[in-house]
């Protein structure tokens, strides 16, 4: 059958210098953050978000600092202001300036939110990375110990702690954490169940990786995306905890002064003086609506199918 | 065989399989009983039906899986034992390259990262910049520019992605490969390219493959020899071109039977020898010969005995039909 081809030299003819160069990639090289990056940046709601919590960080930071009124500087000559050019939002019924207060407010609320979902991040990856990777027996008691830890009331624990540590950041941060990471380690746990048989992974093993490596180099590197979105998802209900224990009186106490125990003491003046509770809920539902929006644009991005 | 750089002797891989807690055990016997050797340099070409146990055995051989009885011996050393140095040798010289090019690569790093990242577990040469140029010579080998290692593998087709992951097992030089069908994911102009570069990088670096398919056309050009494998087991072995040409067993023939030839009048021609019915499943593997239950010539002593694998002419072939 072969013998019937006759192949003379005249058949064959160079390679065109453009044909060539048909492999070539043209497009520029993308990480998978820029890819993100750019899907994000067509969410118009999510940019008002990140632009109105950019705001509030930059106003959190320098209010405080270049104010002449301190968070808890009383003058007893102006309780009670209504809004002025020297108080942009009034003063409270000892002569604090709210405007100084609410961006105080701002820092530990802030400072709440941003730091337990980082201590919910690494705990939650580590532990549900084990638990996921190591699997067997290990993996059933890590599970179980979960499972045991999330069907505790969550709020009674909270308030154990503040009672036994006092009503302070630390203790608020604590009582956050303790069973904010758990959805977290959850999802790890799944993500990395799945990726673990995939043939990169066993790549690596074959390779000769060490465990670790292989955890953290090849398998939550490749579930950064979910871990993102819960992330984000998770500074805004910690912030919204922190407000709800300071507003029913067990936070953060005053003089200190978060955006709950501001408007716990607000409360009090609703029917005479009822601006004054506006402004720590405005902030509150704000940045809520802006974390919100932000977790959904980046859950968008993160999100392969809407490619 | 006098410079087998593998051995493997009657391996078992059984998965345990749980309905549920009350249930009986079960096991799922993926690779069951299986003895055969590679030489050096030699190419071992493995095939059978999807789910015949092709690649858990490849992966048993990489110590991916332990086996669940048996051996396998590397340059005479029991792989099992291996710990510490010595498993970090076996590690750097039998490596295994993935079916599946989409999946073995990881999509977070950089070519260069994929292909440095066996050097830098390792400890291979001495700086990132030793590194670095090894990394932009096994591109070339393997045939890819070097200003690729910057792209990520979503930016390559099928057949490039399995040239980075031929270059990130060679980064370590190894001294066998396991190939567990790296052509099948790839159309068939990409097929013989890789394995030319498979050949070529051989004859260099002189290396050994068990090479896993289930294209027989390409494993009878690459292989010297090959094992067909039904259900587990290792029916038949025998030289490459001496299996095509005198197949023994009959699942080897129904198999030989089912490769399509290019020439229609050839093909009516030839009597298809269509087996009847499904593979049975690996959670229950018939009595005595596995094939009895698919098997044309099967006679009652084969559900009775499991055959052994017997000399008969260069092969070796496991069937009553052959007893002596």
């Amino acid at each position: 059958m072969n013998e019937e081809i006759k192949l003379t030299a005249d058949l064959f003819e160079p390679l065109s210098e453009d044909e060539k160069n048909h492999e070539f990639i043209a497009a520029q090289s993308k990480t998978y953050f820029q890819d993100a990056w750019g899907r994000f940046k067509k969410n118009k709601m999510a940019l008002i978000g990140l632009a109105f919590l950019s705001v509030m960080v930059i106003l959190a930071i320098l209010v405080p600092m270049f104010s002449p009124f301190e968070y808890d500087g009383m003058d007893l000559t102006a309780l009670n202001e209504m809004p002025s050019l020297t108080h942009p939002m009034g003063t409270d019924k000892f002569g604090r300036d709210i405007f100084v207060r609410v961006m105080y407010g701002a820092r530990i609320s802030l400072s709440i939110g941003f730091s337990s979902a980082f201590i919910c991040l690494v705990i939650g990856v580590v532990y549900g990375g084990i638990a996921g990777y190591v699997g067997g027996k290990t993996e059933m008691i890590m599970m179980r110990i979960v499972d045991i830890l999330y069907s505790l009331p969550n709020l009674l624990i909270v308030i154990l702690i503040m009672l036994i540590f006092g009503s302070n950041v630390i203790s608020i941060l604590i009582g956050i954490c303790i069973t904010a990471w758990i959805g977290m380690a959850r999802l790890v746990r799944t993500q990395v169940l799945t990726l673990k048989e995939q043939e990169f992974a066993l790549a690596a093993y074959v390779l000769g990786a060490s465990r670790s490596r292989i955890l953290f180099k090849h398998l939550v590197i490749n579930c950064m995306g979910p871990i993102i979105v819960n992330v984000t998802m998770l500074v805004p209900s910690a912030i919204f905890t922190e407000a709800f224990l300071s507003f029913i009186g067990i936070g953060i106490s005053a003089p200190a002064a978060s955006w709950g125990t501001l408007a716990n003491e607000a409360r009090t003046l609703i029917e005479s003086n009822p601006i004054q509770i506006i402004w720590p809920v405005l902030s509150i539902c704000l940045t809520m609506l802006s974390l919100n929006f932000i977790g959904d644009g980046v859950s968008d991005a993160f999100d392969p199918k809407k490619k | 065989m006098q410079n087998a750089i593998l051995k493997v002797d009657h391996v078992k891989t059984y998965f345990p399989v749980s309905t549920s807690i009350f249930a009986k055990k079960q096991y799922l016997k993926a690779v069951n009983d299986v003895s055969f050797e590679v030489g050096e340099h030699e190419t071992f070409g493995l095939v059978g039906e999807s789910g015949c146990g092709k690649s858990t055995l490849g992966r048993t051989i990489v110590r991916i899986y332990d086996p669940t009885e048996g051996k396998v011996f590397y340059k005479g050393q029991d792989i099992g034992r291996l710990k510490g140095d010595e498993l970090k040798k076996f590690r750097k010289e039998v490596q295994m390259i993935f079916q599946d090019p989409y999946a073995s690569l990881n999509a977070r790093m950089t070519v260069g990262e994929i292909i440095r990242e066996p050097m830098d577990i390792h400890h291979l040469y001495g700086s990132k910049q030793e590194r670095e140029e090894r990394v932009s010579q096994l591109l070339e080998t393997v045939g890819l520019k070097p200003d690729h290692i910057r792209r990520y593998p979503h930016e390559f087709s099928g057949g490039q992605r399995q040239r980075i992951s031929i270059a990130r097992t060679l980064a370590l030089d190894p001294k066998f490969i396991v190939c567990d069908e790296p052509i099948s994911a790839l159309d068939v102009s990409i097929q013989a390219q890789i394995i030319n570069l498979l050949e070529k990088i051989q004859d260099e670096m002189n290396i050994s493959y068990l090479f896993i398919a289930h294209d027989l056309g390409a494993v009878k050009h690459i292989s010297q020899r090959i094992g067909a494998m039904y259900l587990g087991s290792l029916v038949e072995i025998g030289e490459s071109e001496e299996l095509y040409r005198n197949p023994l067993h009959p699942y080897t023939k129904a198999l030989l039977s089912a490769i399509p030839i290019p020439d229609p009048q050839v093909m009516r021609k030839r009597a298809a020898l269509d087996l009847d019915g499904e593979i049975p499943s690996p959670l229950n593997v018939p009595t005595g010969c596995a094939f009895r239950t698919r098997c044309p010539k099967a006679m009652p002593v084969c559900a009775e005995v499991k055959p052994e694998l017997q000399t008969v002419g260069t092969s070796q072939v496991a069937c009553h039909l052959y007893a002596k």
